[in-house]
């Protein structure tokens, strides 16, 4: 068995860990480097509350061996929030009481930043879509879809205030 | 457990591993839940993330897939247009941004509706061993009569506009997997069916070519009647099972319902 060096950028910082062949990237996350917030569900990638950005594009961390991701840029909900201050999205998940216990969160938040990344404006379909991998037995989905809607439109809002 | 995870830069490498008793895995989608859940023996995998199979090339009507493009971006490429509706009744987001083309053709049913589709547009695979390189058709991949190795690329003829036809009957809207998948590209002429190839899902152990539906079809003029008819000789062909998604009762009386929206579209 072969221990490798596994270079990744996270959220915005070159990190380096020594991964086994075993070692997922969510495993990576977790445990090598801290980052609680991607969670283990099912290991099998139909949950989706392992789900990270992997160069700009949404995946379940747990099929990915880290050592066939060297040199990739990840991005996890611990990347968002600027200092104390929640980004549009999780503002709008707090605000619309689209979490309980939290377990999703973390994966469904990301699911959510990639959709409005590539659609500022997405449709309730286009939403539905966009997290029809991300399982939450809690709230139901309805609070989540909302949250999205209200975080896109702040997020169009302040494009336009920028203009 | 996992040994050793080959991540080659190209092909050759991948060959020279995969000789040495090393598993393909393209994605991960289909192999990594299984690794993560099993005690499996020790395994080495070689990752084909690096190869350089990951391009989508159109020239012509001949569009020609690497075997590791994601169903993502076939999603996103504007000369794909034809399996957008396929990818998109395939897994998750998540998902879709790792699950590969060539990986789909070995996804155990009631998965691998791109396979379907593929048997319906007459795709053929390009296979790589060390001894060189053959091309198969879909078809005869996922049947397992073609001795497997490397798939490098699929390619097929882009059907003429209207000519693909694409139903899946699934639990949910997104994110299931299959109860009755129909693909099939038909061209009708002067009001009757000249050329028909079609594909089926979640009727059988693996992806077929519906070959008795053809036979029914050729030469007659495409009606509600013919495909009920069609849909009856297909009966003979499928072996449908049970699993969470349905019951083999349940695939079989709604097979023909969805050969008919197939093919009629209502």
């Amino acid at each position: 068995m072969t221990v490798k060096i596994v270079n990744l950028k996270v959220n915005g910082v070159d990190k380096a860990l020594m991964a086994k062949p075993e070692t997922t990237l969510l495993l990576a996350l977790r445990e090598h480097l801290g980052l609680m917030g991607a969670k283990r569900g099912c290991a099998q990638g139909a949950c989706g509350s392992c789900t990270v950005l992997l160069d700009g594009d949404p995946v379940v961390s747990c099929l990915v061996p880290a050592v066939a991701v060297d040199g990739a840029e990840v991005g996890t909900v611990e990347g968002l929030a600027d200092g104390r201050t929640l980004s549009d999205v999780q503002r709008a998940f707090v605000d619309g009481f689209a979490t309980q216990c939290g377990f999703c969160t973390p994966g469904m938040i990301m699911s959510a930043e990639a959709l409005l990344e590539r659609n500022p404006d997405p449709t309730d379909d286009e939403i539905n879509e966009a997290i029809s991998g991300n399982v939450c037995r809690c709230t139901g989905y309805e609070p989540i879809v909302s949250a999205i809607r209200d975080a896109a439109a702040t997020r169009r809002a302040s494009a336009e205030a920028r203009v | 457990m996992l040994t050793e995870v080959h991540v080659p830069d190209d092909v050759t490498a991948a060959l020279s591993l995969m000789a040495s008793g090393a598993k393909v895995m393209a994605g991960g989608t289909g192999l990594m839940p299984w690794l993560n859940d099993h005690a499996s023996p020790p395994t080495e995998l070689v990752c084909l993330r690096r190869v350089g199979l990951g391009t989508v090339q159109v020239s012509g009507t001949t569009a020609r897939l690497g075997a590791a493009t994601t169903l993502s971006q076939v999603e996103r490429d504007a000369s794909l247009g034809v399996l957008w509706p396929v990818v998109r009744s395939i897994a998750s987001v998540p998902v879709r941004n790792l699950a590969t083309v060539g990986g789909n053709l070995f996804a155990r049913q009631p998965h691998g509706d791109l396979a379907v589709a593929l048997i319906a547009l007459g795709a053929r695979v390009s296979v790589a061993d060390q001894t060189g390189t053959r091309e198969v058709s879909v078809e005869d991949l996922v049947a397992g009569e073609a001795s497997v190795g490397l798939v490098t690329d699929v390619a097929f003829e882009l059907p003429a506009p209207g000519d693909f036809k694409y139903v899946k009957a699934a639990r949910r809207r997104f994110n299931s997997a299959s109860i009755v998948t129909v693909a099939a590209t038909i061209t009708v002429t002067e009001g009757v069916v000249t050329r028909i190839v079609v594909g089926l899902g979640g009727v059988g152990p693996r992806a077929q070519r519906a070959k008795a539906v053809e036979a029914a079809l050729l030469g007659e003029p495409l009606t509600a009647a013919t495909v009920q008819a069609a849909a009856e000789a297909g009966l003979g062909e499928i072996a449908p099972m049970d699993d969470a998604y349905a019951s083999a009762w349940y695939r079989t009386r709604v097979f023909p319902v969805h050969l008919r929206r197939a093919l009629l579209g209502h």
